[in-house]
């Protein structure tokens, strides 16, 4: 046994106990909840309310211990080595904490058992109205948390390993087993990586990333009590009965994982370099998904509360949420998505383990909606023997696959037989029929964005039939049966466009849904009132449409994104005046009114925003990208020389300084006004080959055609000298400075250099920038020279050297003889000169001299002197003279390459989130009241 | 028939149409010698920067032009044109990811290109002492 020193080993003893108390409790709660609905016995009940106490204390303990241990940096480790390090500020601490496979596991099973608590705290009063409902619901929150625990076990099962641990010291992995160091016991000492960690990303040094983690995952464990009840419901047969309890807490899922899901995208905006709130990247649909099926769920929890009419519907919504939950977890931690995301963790084997735990939550949903209890024991023997089969013999694909087709087919059988047939027909003007259209089309969206995401998927399901594909192929000639076994499927090249073209009609229809459905009565409306009510909204939304088609400059072929624009803002305009016409402006059961206009103004900021978001930084100068492909848009980038001032869009800028605080290189970069040109008599300006000046002094107008007339003289003879200095006549000016923006480059040589940008906000529009491309080089005492770093070029005499701006002709090399030069410096010194003659790459007929000098104290060079052309931004040296053969540095002027972005309307996207916020809230807050408004037309977000 | 029927029909249509139209809106994944057998055709190529060759970014010609040479899984070597400035840290990157389509003069054009940089979870991780 060896005694390690300086180990804090008390630590991962602890956290491993409480993570195998952690299960052991939640096991105890499921066998405890479940015998006690089953029997209906209060002492199995209270058993498993003591293993989910046991449960969340060693839950909490876990979360306390690994705390713990990043705080004091005790970097024996892996957690903390690989997550943290010294010079972190404390607050990020909790990003360490959630950014790991395990922390962010530990994180769900947290709030799980938060949740869990709260609601057997809520549930278990005595004679409460929902006393009989914890056991049931609780087996299933227990029995998830015994899965969710044990991905924190890092266990092994025979080949199949059960997630991993937050707790292994760096000596205890697998990798390291056996490694001599592991054997020192003085190793934390001796070896310096043990000194400090690796660090956090820096990607994930932002405050989002301190709230957008928390939150998201407690919208995750929000779904989990629905999907239990439902569960409960199925199991105990009681259809209606659940959906009161059920309903404040799907709502509430819908209002934290909504407000997670645009905080990850407010993040994206603020922080990241994407250029954008939303990518369509795959771990943000995965996460957006769920919350569709939720809204579609929540909805016809309503539907349903009143009247059973699409019962299966609202339990396939609801069980496919958390299903879903699991499936996103997959995609994003299983590693599957690999070079399809930016943002996912690599698998670290997790991917089986995984995809068991998925396929047990779909049996077990699928068997519990299968009301015949012989057809519910067949499928669930079945499944097993396939799970077996599929492990046993190593087939896990085709088992898979035969399980899920068993599993539709058993669901399309039960669904005709126990849940179709005793609904009557709804009438088209009732408001459940449209919400039950709603459900549906949201439902048709998220299918489609996991259809779209789950490419990779389709590869791994594929892969095993690749042969027999093939032989297909051979045996038929088809070229179809070839393609399929060859082709390895790779997401929408353009995905943006792809999602959007499909997501844009849904929403559209969805919208039309939202400012609609609320002015039908339940069961039958009596539509000259329904036309009476909304007409006005219709008409308002018809003229903002019509001024926005106008302002925003839409034409005919977007025709989807006008149709969609009139959707929202009749959505927004008819569910404000639904506050005050119908509610008569009572704010307490305007809840839904709220969210509504609240979703419908975020898509509308979207729209706006996405649709009309243009690129400022537009380069004019240079070579034009068409040229070397049809493919290419040209530039989005602008190149900005250090101290010049550039026009870019509305403002002149100007890149003035950069500077270093702490690891980030700030680049500052001032804007300005933009206002007409003066012109003093006597100016002289070029506009193309013709100089001329002016003949008086005057305000320049928007074209130099309206003004040359009346005040500028051309010049009939001129030295060629005098154009090529002359300036460009403009017509415009940079005025008085503006504001000042501040992009800068986090310097990370762990983990890459990241660019995050900066953004000017203003009421109706964001310009948003971030530098691509810099020097970030700063020399000491942070002298910062002007120019870019040299590039040495090996040339001799009669050699040609293209720069970026200019082409270079060495002409001649030769020594600086005169006696001035030998009397001052002293016959031990040579001076030695590079005539250079320099052309300008994009105006060839201009010609500069260049003689950059260097001295030489016998073989030795000792000082230089460079020559600069200021016109064409660029310095030579001489690095080292040997007969013709000399060595050239040749600098360009300092300069950034920078991405800015006007965002229009983007305030009303955020407007939308506080109102979505707000009003979900205030639809949960009158669910726990018990959802009886008192205007019965008021009923349901 | 029952207004139910006519909804569940025209849902599974729709279904239907979005995943076919997902489907055949999906790119693929290729090596070098099938984007290059059919230029024009958009695919995903997997590989590694050629560090031996000389990474091209003037941003006083083009700052949205980067032209470097990639090598694909299986070997095979390309000059590549980024319709992108120079991402940060290209020279670290263990893996790009590039879509876009090949030309007649046998180069690649990539509107777009993935990255992906040693991160935590593999670089290094081994301690050595």
């Amino acid at each position: 046994m060896i005694e390690y020193v300086g180990e804090h080993i008390w630590a991962g003893r602890l956290g491993h106990l409480f993570t195998i108390l952690s299960v052991v409790g939640a096991a105890l709660s499921t066998i405890g909840y479940f015998l006690g609905a089953s029997r209906r016995d209060i002492h199995w009940e209270r058993l498993g309310r003591l293993g989910f106490r046991v449960h969340s204390v060693a839950v909490l303990g876990i979360v306390v211990t690994l705390f713990t241990m990043l705080f004091k940096h005790w970097f024996e480790y892996d957690y903390v080595w690989k997550h943290s390090n010294l010079e972190m500020p404390l607050r990020y601490i909790a990003s360490c904490f959630w950014e790991g496979q395990e922390g962010s596991f530990l994180l769900w099973t947290f709030w799980h058992a938060v949740l869990g608590n709260i609601f057997i705290w809520r549930a278990g009063r005595v004679n409460g109205p929902f006393r009989e409902w914890e056991a049931p619901v609780m087996t299933v929150v227990a029995l998830v948390q015994v899965f969710l625990a044990c991905m924190l076990l890092g266990i092994y099962i025979g080949d199949l390993r059960l997630g991993s641990s937050p707790f292994l010291l760096i000596r205890e992995l697998p990798e390291n087993l056996g490694l001599p160091w592991t054997r020192m016991p003085g190793y934390l000492n001796a070896i310096p990586q043990f000194a400090d960690g690796r660090g956090l990303n820096p990607l994930l040094q932002n405050y989002w990333m301190v709230i957008h983690p928390p939150t998201l995952f407690l919208g995750f464990a929000a779904t989990l009590i629905p999907f239990a009840f439902v569960i409960a419901s199925l199991w105990r047969g009681d259809r209606r009965g659940w959906i009161a309890p059920a309903l404040p807490w799907a709502f509430f899922g819908v209002m934290v994982l909504g407000t997670g899901i645009l905080m990850g995208g407010a993040w994206a905006y603020e922080a990241l370099s994407f250029g954008g709130f939303w990518a369509w990247d795959p771990v943000e649909n995965a996460s957006l998904v769920p919350w569709l099926t939720l809204v579609g769920a929540a909805h016809l929890m309503i539907v349903n509360k009143r009247k059973e009419t699409s019962i299966f519907s609202l339990y396939l919504l609801t069980l496919l949420t958390f299903i879903l939950i699991l499936y996103s977890t997959f995609l994003t931690r299983s590693g599957v998505l690999g070079d399809t995301s930016v943002h996912s963790f690599t698998g670290d084997g997790m991917l089986p383990a995984l995809v068991r735990f998925l396929l047990i939550f779909i049996g077990i949903s699928v068997a519990m909606l299968i009301a015949d209890k012989g057809q519910r024991r067949f499928y669930a023997i079945i499944s097993a023997c396939l799970m077996v089969v599929g492990v046993a013999l190593n087939v896990d694909v085709p088992a898979i696959l035969l399980f899920i087709a068993i599993s539709i087919g058993m669901l399309i059988s039960t669904y005709r037989r126990d849940y179709s047939g005793q609904s009557e027909e709804e009438s088209l003007r009732s408001r459940e029929f449209w919400l039950f259209i709603g459900s549906l089309v949201l439902l048709l969206s998220a299918v489609q964005i996991t259809f779209s995401t789950s490419v990779p998927v389709f590869n791994l399901l594929l892969e095993p039939f690749d042969t027999f594909f093939g032989w297909i192929g051979e045996r038929t000639g088809s070229a179809f049966f070839k393609d399929l076994a060859d082709t390895d499927l790779a997401p929408p090249a353009e995905a943006v466009a792809h999602y959007n073209k499909w997501q844009v009609p849904f929403a559209f229809i969805v919208s039309l849904l939202v400012a609609m459905t609320q002015y039908l009565r339940w069961k039958d409306s009596d539509m000259g009132k329904f036309r009476r009510q909304i007409g006005l909204s219709f008409l308002i939304a018809v003229l903002l449409t019509a001024l926005g088609v106008y302002l925003l400059r839409f034409k005919f072929v977007e025709l989807d994104l006008i149709a969609l624009f009139f959707a929202t803002t009749f959505a927004a305009v008819a569910n404000a005046m639904y506050i005050g016409k119908v509610l008569n402006g009572n704010l307490r059961n305007a809840g839904a009114s709220i969210a509504h206009v609240g979703f419908a103004l975020v898509l509308l900021g979207a729209l706006i925003s996405t649709g009309r978001r243009t690129e400022v930084s537009r380069n004019s100068k240079g070579m034009d990208l068409r040229f070397l492909s049809e493919g290419f848009s040209n530039s989005t980038d602008i190149l900005l020389y250090k101290g010049d001032t550039v026009r870019m869009g509305d403002h002149y800028v100007s890149f003035r300084n950069k500077r270093k605080e702490g690891v980030n290189v700030y680049f500052d970069m001032d804007y300005f006004a933009v206002e007409p040109q003066r012109y003093g008599m006597g100016d002289t300006v070029h506009v193309g080959d013709m100089l001329f000046t002016a003949k008086d002094a005057h305000t320049a107008s928007a074209t130099f055609l309206a003004d040359q007339p009346a005040h500028w003289q051309a010049l009939e003879r001129f030295p060629r000298r005098a154009l090529w200095y002359a300036r460009e006549w403009t017509a415009t000016r940079p005025g008085a400075p503006t504001f000042r923006l501040q992009p800068f480059i986090q310097v990370n040589p762990r983990f890459g250099n990241v660019a995050e940008p900066s953004t000017k906000h203003w009421l109706h529009r964001d310009l948003y920038t971030h530098v691509r491309y810099a020097d970030q080089t700063i020399g000491p005492d942070s002298i910062d020279d002007a120019w870019m770093p040299d590039r040495t070029y090996n040339k001799q005499v009669g050699d040609t050297i293209i720069t970026p701006t200019s082409m270079v002709i060495i002409d001649s090399v030769y020594t600086v003889q005169d006696s001035a030069t030998k009397r001052m410096l002293g016959e031990r010194y040579t001076v030695h000169a590079a005539k250079l003659r320099v052309r300008d790459l994009y105006r060839p007929d201009r010609w500069f001299d260049a003689r950059p000098l260097l001295i030489y104290a016998g073989t030795e060079p000792v000082a230089g002197k460079s020559a600069e052309v200021p016109p064409l931004r660029i310095r030579y040296g001489l690095a080292s003279v040997d007969g013709e053969k000399i060595d050239l540095n040749i600098a360009e002027s300092e300069f950034l390459v920078l991405q800015a972005l006007a965002f229009p309307g983007i305030n009303i996207l955020w407007v939308g989130c506080v109102l979505l916020f707000l009003g979900t809230f205030l639809a949960v807050v009158q669910r726990i009241r018990g959802g009886k408004p008192r205007d019965r037309n008021a009923i349901g977000p | 028939m029952k207004r139910s029927h006519i909804i569940a029909i025209v849902i599974i249509a729709i279904a239907i149409g979005a995943l076919v139209g997902s489907l055949s809106d999906s790119s693929t994944y290729a090596d070098l010698k099938q984007a290059m057998e059919n230029p024009g055709k958009e695919f995903h190529v997997v590989g590694t920067l050629d560090r031996s060759q000389e990474v091209i970014y003037e941003p006083g010609m083009n700052a949205s032009l980067t032209t470097f040479t990639m090598v694909d899984l299986e070997g095979r070597s390309c000059r590549v044109h980024l319709a992108k400035a120079k991402p940060q840290d290209l020279e670290r990157s263990e893996r790009l990811v590039l879509i876009g389509k090949a030309n007649e003069r046998g180069e690649f054009e990539a509107t777009d290109m993935l990255m992906k940089c040693p991160s935590k979870y593999n670089e290094e991780n081994r301690i050595t002492g």
